[in-house]
């Protein structure tokens, strides 16, 4: 049912439905970058469509929903989901919609998950899809649902079942590399890594899906994960000294890194001891998990000692590790703009103008599972979880997506 | 203090030694390859070894490793010996008591005797007086105050680290460099040398170049090539010298005594975003490069930065014939009258990370060339407007207060715009010196410079014309002297895996 209106000659009309818009929330890195362009491919990008519709969920203090509209006066913001879909009328009448479910203040789960209204805004669009009889590619920031596999499966389903592109996921995906390398396609894998920084149901799913945008290009493509196990504190230092993920891995990891925090403060860049690291990383978390396929998979949130995402993988055949870092220009004082933001809305204005999505919204169901799986091992006491449920296959896109132009 | 008198009766000197001594051209070659186990002894000399300054970025990945192609990189070498300016006494003199070490034409420089210590002392220097702290504009360009954060209660960003270092790694904190090359001993006991000189405290001349000591250090280790008959791969970081005359000098001795000499910025090597050049032997018809910093030497790390990519167009370098450098409304006004391409301008800043104003206060990306913001951003521009002998023209935009990172786009005939930023990791690894430190070990270890050093020769020619035509009233100068000709490598040297 997916409508594509380059073939028409029209602009394609969007609508954006989002949790609340604030200075460097991704709601604004998102929604700016199709109203007012962004850099790309070396000059100053106007997208070739038009946002018309918009619902904020929440607003209030820092929002700047009405600078946005003064900015942009052929921007409309509506009452509801409904509404700003329909732009008002009784049917579907964008050609495409945005979502962004992260930020926000939502409540919690008694696993002390945020419950992101990603889900939510799905239902009420998708309702609207139904009752016109039409749907249009669908754009999704972030996880599928941040708390309910279930309702992460529903997404994945329904988009299948009605035939839309669903595409989205997290940015690191699709961000620079440094080095820029893709994941050699077919190549057979024994353990992959990621060192990463951020807290848990939160960057941690950065980090998962910087894991699954290149093991999946592995041999057979994406077999789904049979067990995960989450570390902390002195859990998570026995396992490293006791090898449970491979040191050499680390290593390749960190020497892709920008951030590596020297233990001593009169150097600036050297490589620390693992008793080093524990000084630096007070709060360490590891979620290690095994595909169905063997292949063995470590994520590492190590606040403290980095403050970047970085990949390693032992590919069969090669002495040495492959890695890099997936960059994000980050306006945490590094940066003023979070350019990532970029090459994930540059990917969604494709699958507006294509009515295809550019890369598999199985990978977000995979990682937005992993994440899941992660919180509730750590919730069980750091137990190992079977996870029958993400049994996800898939294959990956055989063109590269990531930004490299 | 190394003063202009003292670094020009220096230059007299080794001239004299020149003529008197001449060499045996044998004798030059490099030192036979040692077994793959000894290390390569290193000499690091520089201006001041505080925590942010080039030198400890240069001389600690010597000393720790560093990240290179995915692993960390332990060079197989030793540092046997530093010298660091800020450490030793200055007198106000013309002289330092240091060059008259070792009997080494002590004769000649009796006059700057008073005051001096023994020079025949093999010591290891002990700590002298304070050192006054280096220019603020230094610090800030790597970012030393988020290094300074949480750093131990008796250090500070002015604390001389080399002390430290000396003890932790063992080598020889030296009073002089004919001391550090020698280690102490009679013979050059070092297989190659890294020259670390920053703007700091050097003075700086009325045309606003700072007076950095980069020649009178490479005159020095260059005596002591002659005296063994032999000379060793040289490292000198970023401009040759603020003289192209005595730029050209270095150059002209390191060919003569048959040494490897690789020189200049981080900028030219490292990561690019995207990963991206010139095709080699395209015609590249305009370039603008846009960046931050003024006569602050990043206006050098800039322009070879685009040198290092015009180099590759079409029959290699061939040279610059003409420079101006522009400031304030003239600069925008240069736009308007098509003096630098708009469009390459609007370009080159689609690539920045750091865009400031509306930015800053909402996070929204901005065409600023478009909008029109450029001007009401950036009070102080300037313009480095150069011409090449070939007709390609180039342009080095200082836009303080627009942007806060460097980016190029070049127009390449048939192929549109090729543009690019060169990425600055942040602190504290700051990586791009890693990125040279892999070339800086490369040239030594293979005897072999992976670059040519006419490219540094040329930017500090280009940077020297730029402040002689500032100095001039921003007039547009003719530049028959950098006719400087040169073939780029084949492969491009930038970091990319």
């Amino acid at each position: 049912m997916a409508q594509n209106k380059t073939s028409t000659g029209k602009r394609p009309k969007l609508a954006a439905v989002v949790t609340s818009i604030r200075l460097y929330s991704h709601p604004q890195h998102i929604v700016d970058r199709f109203l007012d362009g962004y850099g790309w491919n070396g000059t100053f990008h106007h997208p070739q469509m038009d946002l018309v519709g918009l619902y904020v969920d929440q607003r209030g203090e820092g929002d700047l929903t009405q600078e946005l509209i003064d900015r942009h006066p052929g921007l409309k913001v509506y009452p509801s989901i409904a509404e700003a879909v329909t732009l008002g009328t009784s049917k579907l009448a964008v050609d495409g919609v945005v979502v962004v479910g992260e930020h926000g203040r939502y409540p919690q789960t008694a696993m002390g998950q945020a419950m992101q209204p990603h889900f939510r805004f799905f239902e009420s669009i998708v309702d609207v899809f139904r009752s016109s009889n039409r749907s249009v590619p669908y754009f999704n920031d972030k996880q599928l649902s941040s708390w309910s596999f279930p309702q992460s499966k529903q997404m994945f389903d329904t988009s299948r079942q009605m035939g839309f592109p669903l595409q989205g996921g997290s940015s690191l995906a699709v961000t620079w590399r440094i080095p820029s390398v893709e994941f050699p396609t077919g190549a057979t894998v024994k353990e992959a890594l990621c060192v990463a920084y951020g807290g848990v149901d939160s960057y941690d799913f950065h980090a998962l899906e910087t894991i699954q945008c290149m093991v999946e290009r592995r041999k057979g493509g994406e077999t789904g994960v049979e067990w995960l196990q989450a570390y902390q504190g002195e859990s998570f230092w026995k396992a490293y000294e006791q090898g449970v993920w491979p040191h050499s891995l680390v290593k390749a990891a960190l020497s892709r890194s920008s951030t590596l925090m020297p233990a001593s403060r009169i150097f600036t860049d050297v490589y620390p001891s693992v008793k080093q690291m524990r000084q630096l990383v007070p709060d360490p978390t590891a979620y290690r998990y095994q595909y169905r396929d063997g292949m063995l998979a470590t994520m590492l949130l190590m606040n403290g000692l980095v403050r970047d995402f970085t990949f390693a993988a032992q590919i069969e055949g090669r002495s040495q590790p492959f890695s890099t870092q997936m960059h994000l220009p980050m306006p945490d004082g590094r940066t003023s703009l979070a350019s990532f933001f970029s090459p994930l809305v540059h990917n969604a204005e494709k699958m507006f103008l294509t009515g295809k999505a550019q890369y598999p919204i199985a990978r977000t169901l995979l990682t937005s599972g992993l994440v899941i799986a992660g919180v509730e091992s750590i919730y069980q006491g750091l137990r190992r979880l079977e996870t029958p449920q993400l049994a996800v296959t898939y294959q990956p896109s055989p063109e590269s997506t990531f930004w490299r132009s | 203090m190394i003063t202009r008198r003292r670094f020009l009766e220096y230059s007299a000197l080794s001239s004299a030694l020149l003529v008197s001594r001449p060499l045996l051209r044998s004798g030059f070659a490099l030192p036979p390859a040692e077994s793959a186990e000894a290390p390569l002894r290193l000499a690091i000399i520089g201006s001041v070894y505080h925590l942010g300054s080039d030198m400890q970025f240069i001389a600690d990945r010597f000393l720790v490793g560093y990240p290179l192609n995915g692993d960390w990189h332990m060079p197989n070498v030793q540092v046997v010996s530093v010298y660091v300016d800020s450490l030793v006494p200055k007198f106000g003199g013309p002289l330092a008591w240091g060059w008259r070490q070792e009997g080494f034409h002590s004769a000649r420089h009796a006059q700057g005797k008073s005051g001096a210590p023994s020079g025949t002392s093999t010591q290891v220097l002990e700590p002298g007086p304070p050192h006054p702290p280096i220019a603020h504009s230094v610090r800030q360009r790597r970012g030393a105050r988020s290094l300074g954060e949480e750093l131990p209660e008796n250090i500070s960003l002015d604390t001389d680290l080399s002390r430290a270092r000396s003890k932790e790694f063992g080598f020889r904190l030296c009073r002089n460099i004919p001391e550090a090359l020698r280690a102490g001993g009679e013979k050059l006991a070092v297989d190659a040398v890294i020259t670390v000189v920053e703007q700091g405290d050097y003075p700086t001349n009325d045309r606003g170049q700072n007076l950095l000591p980069s020649y009178d250090f490479f005159q020095q280790c260059v005596q002591v090539f002659q005296e063994e008959g032999r000379g060793i791969p040289y490292f000198n970081s970023k401009q040759l010298s603020f003289s192209f005359p005595e730029a050209k000098q270095m150059v002209e001795t390191a060919e003569r005594l048959h040494f490897p000499l690789l020189a200049g910025s981080s900028y030219p090597v490292t990561w690019r975003l995207p990963d991206v050049d010139i095709p080699l032997g395209a015609h590249v018809e305009e370039a603008v490069i846009v960046g931050v910093g003024k006569f602050d030497g990043r206006d050098f790390d800039a322009l070879e930065a685009m040198q290092c990519m015009l180099e590759r167009r079409k029959g290699g370098e061939t040279g610059v014939k003409a420079v101006q450098l522009l400031e304030g409304d003239d600069v925008w006004q240069a736009g308007r009258d098509g003096r630098y391409s708009r469009e390459l301008l609007s370009s080159a800043l689609s690539r920045s990370d750091t865009p400031l104003g509306l930015t800053l206060l909402d996070g929204r990306n901005q065409d600023l060339v478009a909008s029109g913001a450029l001007p009401q951003l950036v009070k102080d521009p300037a313009a480095y407007c150069i011409e090449y002998t070939d007709g390609t023209k180039a342009t080095l935009l200082m836009l303080n207060g627009a942007i806060m990172d460097f980016n190029i786009s070049a127009r390449v005939t048939g192929k549109g715009m090729v543009s690019t930023q060169f990425y600055l990791p942040p602190t504290p690894n700051v990586t791009n010196t890693a990125c040279l430190a892999s070339k800086i070990e490369q040239t030594f270890t293979t005897g072999k410079t992976p670059y040519p050093v006419e490219r540094t020769l040329l930017t500090s020619g280009i940077l020297e014309a730029c402040l002689d035509s500032r100095h001039r009233l921003n007039q547009r100068l003719e530049t028959p002297h950098l006719a400087v000709k040169y073939q780029p490598p084949r492969e491009p040297q930038y970091v990319r895996t």
